[in-house]
């Protein structure tokens, strides 16, 4: 029973950390589009995700970290893909995503459905878990 | 008869007394072994955790290290507007071909790998430009 207990207690500071992680995304690009470091204001949220990515700690129908350009000057294609690359190269930021249960990476622009998606399970490696 | 009489009045409101204070020491006690019995339940839930945290696998261990770790998003938002301009900037200033026949040819060798390796990391970018400059006498703009 406190197995079961402690479990729940679990789930939700992962709930917790998981929207934590989202806000403080938020924040910071909403603080750098106001302070002109950055020309597109960036937003995080949670999508479904792709089904073809998902790993062993993927959440059901919350897979998904999507990256969107909400204003500003639209994103091109290699803007898309160089912030993708940068989240992707922050090695504690994608164990902690997929240790949060996401399992796709999702950088999208404003407009349309311009976008770039990329497993986050193909760049980490908590201990050898996932490959 | 009369001093017993006398005797049995003087000891009956001593005996209403520690009745008394017989029945409020039962309440306080009953309080105080209530309390030792939730301290020890709460004892018992924390060696379950513990138990358990100590049975949990090496990986269990690195996933909750990985669902705690601090981000910086502040550094993350510079990395994501700021990190190609200033590699731009360090690769061209650092390059080796620029400082062929230098004394710091060969520790110049190594900032610039150094630079490309961290080329989409802003702080550390700004770390190297800084031995660049302090160390090197490399000028920056």
């Amino acid at each position: 029973m406190w197995y079961k207990i402690i479990e729940i207690i679990d789930w939700f500071g992962e709930m917790t950390e998981r929207f934590k992680l989202i806000r403080d995304f938020n924040k910071a690009g909403k603080n750098a589009f106001i302070s002109g470091i950055a020309p597109t204001l960036l937003e995080a949220k949670i999508t479904n995700g792709d089904s073809n990515y998902r790993h062993q700690f993927s959440k059901f129908l919350g897979g998904g970290y999507r990256i969107k350009a909400l204003s500003g000057r639209p994103l091109n294609r290699d803007e898309m893909i160089e912030i993708g690359k940068i989240i992707l190269e922050n090695k504690e930021l994608v164990r902690k995503l997929i240790a949060l249960g996401w399992d796709t990476l999702e950088v999208h622009d404003n407009s349309g459905f311009n976008g770039c998606k990329w497993p986050l399970k193909d760049y980490a490696n908590i201990g050898g878990y996932l490959n | 008869m009369h001093l017993l009489q006398i005797a049995i009045k003087d000891t009956m409101p001593q005996s209403n007394l520690i009745e008394k204070i017989d029945a409020h020491s039962i309440n306080i006690w009953t309080y105080i072994a209530i309390v030792e019995f939730l301290i020890i339940i709460l004892l018992v839930i924390y060696l379950f955790y513990l138990k358990r945290r100590q049975t949990v696998s090496k990986f269990e261990k690195e996933i909750c290290e990985a669902k705690n770790t601090d981000i910086d998003m502040d550094d993350l938002m510079l990395s994501i507007n700021k990190s190609r301009e200033l590699y731009k900037e360090l690769s061209r200033k650092c390059h080796p071909d620029k400082h062929i026949n230098s004394e710091f040819q060969k520790e110049i060798e190594v900032l610039f790998q150094e630079i490309t390796k961290n080329k989409r990391n802003f702080q550390e970018l700004v770390k190297l430009k800084d031995i660049a400059i302090n160390k090197y006498n490399i000028k920056m703009n």
